[in-house]
């Protein structure tokens, strides 16, 4: 096993290097720099106003040239400046990836503890009035938009009945008003909308999944052999039952948590969220390379390493498999 | 409409009988403005987003601007130097005609930490504007400018020189003046690496440092992409501004925009937020309710964004001058802005807003008018009727059929191409509409002139200053030319040069005005594009917001907010 982690470990590295080349590459083929667009609309930006900002940026170098110079300073763990702010990256992007934890994180959470149970009790009272009634449920949230059910949910607890902000990450100008509790507390209030709008959607379709895969693994011959040998029904449903139905889900989660920094660009947005998702989306938009390079770093990184994980699981879970 | 926007509407709905009751009115303790766009840097020097600039005119005062009214007023400087007070000299050196020009600034200008503003900062932000290391965005202000001496005796006094003598030399809005005594120690550290400078920037890294400000506001918090915090600026010498705290922050969906202005979590949306649909939606709301309208109003203010559809003049189609008065006559752009802008958005006949002097209205008006469209569409060749093609019209068995494009996704847009494209089926034109990305637009197709025949976007024009960059057929983009320049259609009148090319060096402006009226009828007459309408600034204020106005031009409504009070 050891093995293994250390040959995807070495594979991870060589394929982050050529997929962030071609990243690079591929946002350097965009046509319309955000500078021409801007000197588009601007009387006073002449040509050569124009020519002189690109080659301050050095966007008058080739694109492999920029490249290796990008991939020679993370080397020196320099993660450069971003081009829109003129700060640097770490300064942007490090609060803002803290916040998308915390709202990805606890949504994936929450779902992981909501759906996963919800998707077994659907699963063994199927056809049921609790059955119709949460598939109904689930099937609205996979069809729902996240930016309508977002609107829905602002327009309820903050306009309509005034208990949540509408918006925001935390109270403007609390930071020296409130102790590090009220801080908590306050930083949850502007959590919870959008926690719920990223759960709930989550929730749908992690239930369903979830009560797919028990309602194909309780048909098989060994569940029936199970109850044969006279195990308990709960043994037979958690040993047996859910135990081989997790194989698959657990692809399923490990790729939900593998976006945990890579941010939820709508619910951000709707939200106006300090995370990840909207200033990575920006970024890409702004060619401001600095700042989309680093964040594809991290996002690559996390989706690799818990397929990792998700591999390491299968070997955990079903001991048919083994990695040499 | 897009399935967003229907949606919108159906909240919206919901939302006028679910509105939160008796939300209190702002007072002048803190307003919160709310804005769909992020700022970027707050050094004007460098900064490019509207947004950056909605903030620095709270907190930073230029030599002179453009008021309300679209009169030049100072504010740093005591005087507006002209030829007759004596201040402006035209000078000859070295055969070219070059003017020195004196300014003098307020006594009372000081910094918020009371350093007095003097001609230091001013020598000290031309030197920063003119390094080519430093990444300025709009370099023409600086480049202008040859040299710049403040006097030996008065700090408050100081010389500009230019290279050209051109009548323009007191349009310094743009020009943002940099506290030397701040800024001047960082520059000097950093000027010699690229870039370094604007990432040094006390502006960048400290921005709510005392100095920093030469306004009524200066700021006290500064979280990017969330919101800035203003505070009244101790140190300001101008009216004293009403309101103890000023709060803007970034909401960049525009749906959630106005939620969070009916939760009361903003007061007011500025300029720089909702969609004109939006805008309209909400004035619609307020006429049906006498609550809502209670607390909030919703302006419309004729912009310096002109929409218009370029011509590609190379076309051998479009380059007949009969074909393209035609389509001007077959379209109906009072219909399309009645029924798109319930007329809240003005049709345009030129390139020139109404509030500009140089503003002319005896051009040509090309009334909708489809018998005359047909005869000068026949004159032209183009005959209708043929057995193959009995809708369009042909001229030696060639379809009189076009492409239009412009930004995919912009539903205003896209229902004007549609609009534009019926209309124009009524006189036997075909028009296929092929729209890309607004970077490919912006980025590719109008700079390089990919367009085959038509390309719909805004161009931007600004108070009193000749299209030359638009224009001029000096500025026809080409391989040869590196693609610089912005007249993509590739318009040549020689007459419109040669006003273009001597304006700028005409002192009295009588005969300049008449001069652009001239270069407006031309225009008119020779119809190098199509003008749609003007573009309208909107915004929503509580009603209680007195002091407040739009001024439509780039010199937003917060350069006057110490006029703004709460009442």
């Amino acid at each position: 096993m050891a093995a293994f982690i250390a040959r995807r470990l070495i594979q991870t590295v060589i394929l982050i290097l050529l997929l962030s080349f071609a990243s690079y590459w591929m946002m350097g083929l965009m046509p319309g720099d955000p500078l021409d667009v801007a000197c588009q609309a601007n009387p006073h930006c002449t040509p050569e106003n124009l020519e002189q900002m690109k080659k301050n940026l050095g966007l008058d170098q080739p694109i492999h040239v920029r490249y290796f110079q990008w991939l020679g300073d993370l080397m020196r763990g320099d993660l450069g400046y971003s081009r829109t702010y003129r700060l640097p990256v770490t300064e942007i992007l490090g609060p803002r990836l803290v916040n998308t934890l915390y709202l990805s994180g606890i949504s994936l959470l929450l779902s992981l503890i909501i759906a996963i149970p919800l998707g077994v009790y659907t699963s063994l009272r199927q056809n049921s009035k609790i059955d119709y009634t949460l598939n109904m449920f689930a099937f609205a949230g996979i069809s729902v938009p996240s930016f309508w059910l977002a609107l829905m949910l602002i327009i309820t607890f903050a306009v309509k009945l005034n208990w949540l902000p509408a918006s925001g990450t935390e109270t403007i100008g609390g930071d020296g008003m409130m102790n590090s509790f009220e801080i908590a507390l306050d930083r949850i209030r502007y959590l919870i909308l959008p926690v719920t709008t990223l759960s709930l959607l989550t929730i749908a379709s992690w239930v369903r999944y979830t009560r797919a895969k028990m309602l194909e693994t309780m048909r098989n011959d060994y569940i029936r052999t199970a109850r044969a040998k006279g195990l308990s029904e709960s043994r037979v449903i958690y040993r047996h039952g859910l135990r081989n139905a997790l194989i698959p889900v657990v692809t399923v989660v490990a790729l939900g948590f593998s976006g945990l920094f890579s941010g939820a660009v709508i619910t951000e947005t709707v939200f106006a969220y300090q995370g990840a998702g909207k200033l990575i989306f920006d970024s890409i938009f702004a060619n401001d390379y600095n700042v989309a390079m680093c964040s594809f770093i991290v996002t690559s990184l996390c989706v690799m390493l818990m397929n990792l994980v998700a591999d390491v699981l299968y070997a955990y879970l079903d001991p048919r498999i083994s990695y040499h | 409409m897009s399935l967003q926007i229907r949606t919108v509407y159906v909240i919206l709905a919901f939302m006028i009988g679910f509105g939160p009751e008796g939300l209190a009115a702002p007072n002048n303790k803190q307003l919160n403005i709310g804005t769909g766009q992020e700022f970027d840097t707050l050094n004007q020097l460098v900064s490019s987003a509207s947004a950056s600039h909605y903030l620095a005119h709270m907190t930073n005062r230029s030599l002179i601007v453009p008021n309300a009214d679209w009169k030049w007023e100072c504010q740093l400087c005591v005087e507006i130097p002209t030829l007759q007070n004596g201040m402006v000299k035209t000078i000859e050196e070295g055969g070219q005609k070059k003017m020195v020009v004196s300014w003098k600034i307020k006594p009372e200008a000081v910094w918020s930490d009371g350093t007095p503003v003097t001609g230091k900062d001013i020598q000290f932000s031309w030197e920063v504007g003119t390094d080519l290391k430093v990444s300025v965005g709009e370099r023409d202000y600086y480049d202008r400018i040859e040299s710049i001496t403040p006097d030996p005796i008065d700090p408050k006094a100081f010389s500009m020189k230019y290279k050209k003598a051109r009548y323009d030399y007191y349009q310094l809005s743009s020009f943002f003046v940099l506290p030397s005594h701040i800024e001047g120690p960082i520059y000097n550290k950093h000027k010699a690496q690229l870039g370094a400078y604007e990432k040094n920037s006390a502006f960048v890294v400290d921005p709510t440092r005392l100095g920093l400000s030469n306004g009524p506001y200066m700021y006290k918090e500064v979280k990017l992409g969330s919101h800035v915090t203003l505070v009244k600026n101790p140190k300001w010498y101008g009216k004293a501004a009403a309101i103890e705290t000023v709060i803007v922050k970034v909401i960049p969906n525009t749906q959630t925009l106005e939620a969070n202005l009916v939760s009361g979590t903003i007061d007011m949306i500025g300029e720089l937020g909702l969609t004109f649909d939006q805008a309209i939606a909400l004035d619609k709301r307020l006429k049906k309710q006498p609550e809502l309208a209670k607390k909030y109003k919703v302006g419309f203010e004729e912009s310096l964004i002109y929409e218009h559809v370029e011509l590609n003049l190379d076309n051998p189609i479009l380059a007949d001058l009969r074909v393209r008065k035609a389509l001007m006559h077959a379209l109906d752009r009072q219909k399309l802005v009645d029924a798109l802008f319930e007329g809240k958005q003005k049709v345009t006949h030129t390139h020139v807003h109404p509030r500009d002097v140089y503003f002319s209205d005896a051009v040509t008006k090309y009334e909708p008018n489809l018998a005359k469209a047909a005869s000068l569409l026949d004159e032209a060749g183009w005959k209708l009727g043929s057995p193959g093609s009995p809708v369009y019209r042909e001229k030696d068995g060639k379809r009189l059929s076009l492409t239009i494009m412009t930004t995919a996704g912009n539903k205003t847009r896209e229902l004007v191409e549609v609009f534009i494209q019926e209309q124009f089926k009524k006189v036997g034109v075909e028009l296929n509409i092929n729209n890309v990305p607004p970077r490919v637009l912006f980025g590719e197709t109008t700079p390089k002139r990919q367009f085959t025949g038509l390309a719909m976007f805004a161009q931007t024009s600004t108070p009193e200053n000749p299209p030359i960059s638009t224009m001029h057929s000096s500025q026809i983009p080409s391989k040869e030319n590196g693609y610089g320049g912005q007249n993509y259609g590739g318009w040549r009148n020689k007459r419109n040069d040669e006003i273009l090319d001597t304006v700028f060096t005409e002192f009295d402006l009588e005969k300049r005005k008449v001069l652009m009226a001239e270069q407006q009828r031309i225009y008119s007459d020779d119809v190098p594009h199509f003008p749609l309408y003007m573009r309208a600034d909107v915004s929503v204020v509580p009603t209680n917001l007195k002091g407040y106005r739009m001024t439509g031009h780039l010199t937003q409504s917060t350069h006057w907010i110490q006029d703004w009070k709460l009442e």
